[in-house]
């Protein structure tokens, strides 16, 4: 099984704290990682190393086989890696559909267009109208995106990484900030939407442990800059220390009592 | 509805020169002239966020550019006076942008504020090549290879010269056009909006900022060209800070969340200025009063009112 | 020697004045995150109601040795305006930047016919009053005394300014402030009243500078926009918002412009802009700044 995100013995310092420390981690097609763990504890590093946001003090981090350290944010994009944050990132002056266009402008490599106009391309605008369908947003195309209510501009702003057609989207706390009940539904809508677009693997990173126990194929728990676990959730959560050390109590879904 | 409202200004700038006196129709050139230089402008400032304040360096180049050509090497061909003079800019703004692109805000207005006093430095101290604090000459070039010797000054510039900057007006704008609603427009103010998302999605920030300010000063040159011709003299104070301020003044006097704000702004400023130094010698007290005003009340300026208006008289009729 | 000694005093001297100019901008923006254009307008307005006061002190039977006080003075009096300043960019404080930028320069443009109405067109100066405290010898030079009283008044602004801001409480609020707003107004801090007087301080320091530049130089209309580039020169190269940088900051446009002037005068500013664009390549924020982006 060919790895599609692959973090080899990955290492950061600043100074003399070692943030990450000989990290190992690989991703593969039709995965859903959950990366969990407790504040401070390395997760954010790691995912700033496996995002190409920041250059390892040693180790490597591969996409699709390629060296990705440090090559930043657009270049990202570029090589097929989308991520979507947890403060939503809004263009506010920007309507729903010129939002999606610009990311769907960039993946089709159409930037450097000067003279034909965003309004009349028809590729350009069917896909903005697909991505928007798929989170719902479909009668907003028009709206600006400061008018959109909070959990809305929540979903343009995951929609937008969407439309980079990412084969692989890191998901940094998806559901924070919106409501119990909405949590699940909108965990749904993400993991339908990425398989119906395409997407081939999703690394998240999520605090709520029963949004990962439902959803994750595997979860990756960091402590210390290290990797305390890498495993499949029913084995993740019959194994007592490392529910201790990582959740207050099992999540529903693996029930009470012994394994 | 709005091509409409352009195809009206536009027969109705044409026609000025049937219905205005000499003295008026010469203050419509400058008043074409910034259009050209602030459609450039807006195009960093209002389309790109970032707001420059030496946007007059590029002015000045253009000015320098035809006084150059013209009497030193006797170039008379006004469209190659114009491609040189706004291909130099853009050689300048190369290197300048390469360098101010990597900051924002304030440190970008500081940054090109010191370019544009450079050359300002470098023009006035540099006598033997400059002309210092006199300048340079601009002579009469030939417009599409027509040379309209038999006119005197006032009269071409009135007449055929007039004409021909409403033509480049009406073209630069329509280039402007189409750049802002093109992908890379929709890039451009993807950056302003929000630099770091715009990265994440694949947008090539500092390269479509450095493409954005070659383009400002392009038309910057080219405004500045025709206002050298205007006058018949390229002179250090184009190039001087407070120019550029002017500049700035215009196109937020216009509206520069708007198009057409900047042409608007244009024309406003130079016949509020006229009427100005006309009333009293204590003109520019009056301009920074206005100035006041604009940017606490009507910060979308003229344009924006209008649109106001436009909207509340929508509102108020049932459709 | 002789030349260099010129040279650094006269650089000193520069950079003394500028000094003041350039703290009181570092003050503002470090606390309001305002950049004052109009910084040449206040020195200018400095600079002629210092002249004013003397003149009319001198007509009135003043000893002419009394006028260093009477320029701090008038300094400090101009500067008053300071509050009445603040109070009109209020309006513009949670707006973007720009709008900021252009009230300032509407206020460039006011002054300039301000000064002009109560001034007029002609330079003013105070003709050889500076002579009043005669001269000094420094090594082979005969140097003025009252350009060293300025340096040594402008040192001691400074060492006063440092201990003012990490000694007293006003200093440590003032400090607080800059770091972060919001927190202040949590913990009780009228932010209101510390933005007024922080701006007249920086207000004052740039009056007060100019007021003390007369003596040796002319006051005149080409003044508020000149010293904006020189001032602007001063805080880039030192970083926005830094204390040290202004002192910094001074001191190398200062010596560099003596320097050019005497050296090859045809260099002058294009020197000055040279180092600005240098540092900023080498060092974004300056000397003694954060890099910004």
């Amino acid at each position: 099984m060919s790895a599609l995100v692959e973090a080899i013995d990955l290492t950061k310092r600043y100074g003399d704290f070692v943030a990450l420390d000989r990290v190992s981690l690989a991703i593969a097609s039709d995965e859903l990682v959950s990366i969990v763990g407790p504040n401070g504890a390395g997760k954010t590093t790691l995912v700033n190393l496996l995002t190409g946001l920041l250059p390892p003090t040693s180790g490597q981090v591969r996409f699709k086989g390629e060296d990705i350290a440090g090559i930043g944010p657009v270049m990202l994009a570029k090589r097929g890696m989308a991520r979507a944050f947890q403060l939503v990132h809004i263009f506010p002056e920007l309507s729903v559909a010129q939002t999606l266009a610009v990311a769907v402008v960039s993946q089709t490599s159409k930037a450097l267009r000067f003279f034909t106009a965003v309004a009349d391309d028809a590729a350009v605008n069917s896909r903005v109208r697909e991505v928007a369908a798929i989170f719902g947003l479909d009668g907003k195309l028009r709206t600006p995106a400061r008018l959109l209510s909070q959990g809305e501009k929540k979903l343009l702003d995951i929609a937008s990484a969407f439309a980079l057609s990412p084969e692989v989207i890191l998901l940094d706390e998806p559901t924070s900030g919106v409501s119990s009940a909405d949590k699940h539904g909108l965990m749904r809508n993400v993991v339908d939407a990425a398989r119906r677009a395409g997407v081939r693997a999703i690394i998240l990173v999520e605090h709520d442990m029963d949004l990962v126990a439902e959803y994750s194929t595997r979860i990756v728990a960091i402590q210390a800059g290290q990797i305390l676990a890498d495993r499949a959730p029913a084995d993740f959560f019959s194994d007592p220390e490392i529910v201790a050390a990582i959740v207050g109590k099992r999540p529903a879904r693996f029930g009470q009592g012994a394994s | 509805m709005k091509i409409a409202a352009v195809l009206v200004a536009f027969v109705a700038v044409a026609a000025l020169p049937r219905v205005l006196s000499p003295y008026h129709v010469t203050l419509v050139l400058p008043a074409l002239a910034y259009s050209i230089a602030l459609l450039g402008f807006n195009l960093l400032f209002g389309y790109t966020g970032l707001l420059s304040f030496g946007h007059a360096l590029f002015v000045a180049i253009g000015g320098y550019g035809a006084a150059v050509l013209s009497s030193k090497l006797g170039l008379r061909s006004f469209e190659a006076i114009l491609l040189l003079s706004a291909a130099a800019a853009v050689a300048v703004a190369i290197p300048i942008g390469l360098l101010a692109v990597r900051y924002v805000k304030i440190f970008f207005g500081i940054l090109t504020l010191a370019f544009g006093m450079l050359f300002h430095s470098f023009l006035f101290k540099f006598y033997d090549l400059t002309g210092g604090d006199t300048g340079i000459r601009v002579l009469r070039p030939s417009l599409l290879g027509r040379a309209y010797e038999d006119l005197d000054k006032t009269t071409w510039l009135v007449g055929p010269f007039y004409y021909y900057c409403v033509g480049l007006l009406a073209v630069l704008a329509f280039v402007m056009w189409r750049l802002v609603h093109s992908p890379f427009g929709l890039h451009l103010v993807a950056t302003r909006e929000n630099r770091r998302k715009a990265e994440y999605l694949g947008v090539r920030v500092r390269f479509f900022r450095l493409i954005a300010f070659s383009i400002s000063a392009f038309y910057g040159a080219i405004g500045g060209a025709i206002l050298a011709v205007n006058t018949g003299q390229a002179d250090p104070e184009l190039a001087y800070w407070t120019h550029s301020g002017e500049l700035v003044f215009m196109t937020v006097l216009g509206g520069f969340g708007n198009f057409f704000g900047p042409i608007v702004g244009a024309f406003s400023f130079i016949f509020l200025k006229d009427q100005l130094v006309g009333l009293t010698q204590y003109w520019r007290f009056w301009l920074g009063a206005i100035l006041i005003l604009i940017v606490v009340l009507f910060p979308r300026g003229l344009s924006g009112l209008v649109e106001r208006m436009w909207a509340r008289l929508h509102r108020s009729t049932p459709s | 020697m002789t030349a260099f000694l010129d040279v650094v005093l006269g650089g000193v001297f520069h950079a003394a004045v500028l000094f003041l100019v350039a703290a009181g901008l570092q003050l503002v923006f470090g606390v309001q995150k305002i950049v004052n254009l109009a910084c040449g307008s206040f020195y200018a307005l400095g600079a002629y109601f210092g002249i004013s006061a003397v003149s009319w002190c001198l007509a009135h039977g003043m000893a002419p040795a009394l006028f260093l006080p009477v320029l701090l003075v008038a300094g400090l009096v101009a500067g008053l305006i300071g509050p009445f300043i603040e109070a009109l960019l209020l309006t513009v404080y949670h707006r973007d930047e720009a709008f900021q930028l252009l009230l300032t320069f509407a206020l460039v443009l006011m002054f300039q016919d301000v000064l002009r109405f109560f001034w007029g067109a002609d330079p003013q100066q105070l003709g050889d009053l500076v002579m009043t405290y005669g001269r000094v010898k420094v090594g082979a030079l005969q140097v003025p005394t009252y350009n060293l009283l300025v340096i040594g008044a402008s040192v001691a602004i400074a060492a006063g300014l440092g201990a003012f801001l990490q000694k007293t409480r006003f200093g440590r609020i003032l400090r607080a402030t800059a770091e972060n707003r919001e927190m202040s107004l949590a913990m009780g801090v009228n932010v209101r009243w510390v933005y007024a007087s922080v701006f007249t301080l920086g207000t004052m320091l740039g009056t007060v500078g100019g007021a003390l530049v007369v003596p040796t130089a002319a006051a005149s209309l080409d003044m508020p926009v000149e010293l904006v580039v020189e001032a602007f020169a001063v805080v880039v190269i030192g970083g926005l918002g830094s204390m040290r940088g202004a002192l910094a900051g001074a001191l190398v446009v200062g010596l560099l412009r003596a320097a050019a002037i005497s050296w090859y005068s045809e260099l002058e500013m294009l020197a000055i802009y040279l180092v600005v664009i240098g540092v900023l390549v080498v060092r974004p924020g300056g000397l003694f700044g954060r890099p910004l982006e």
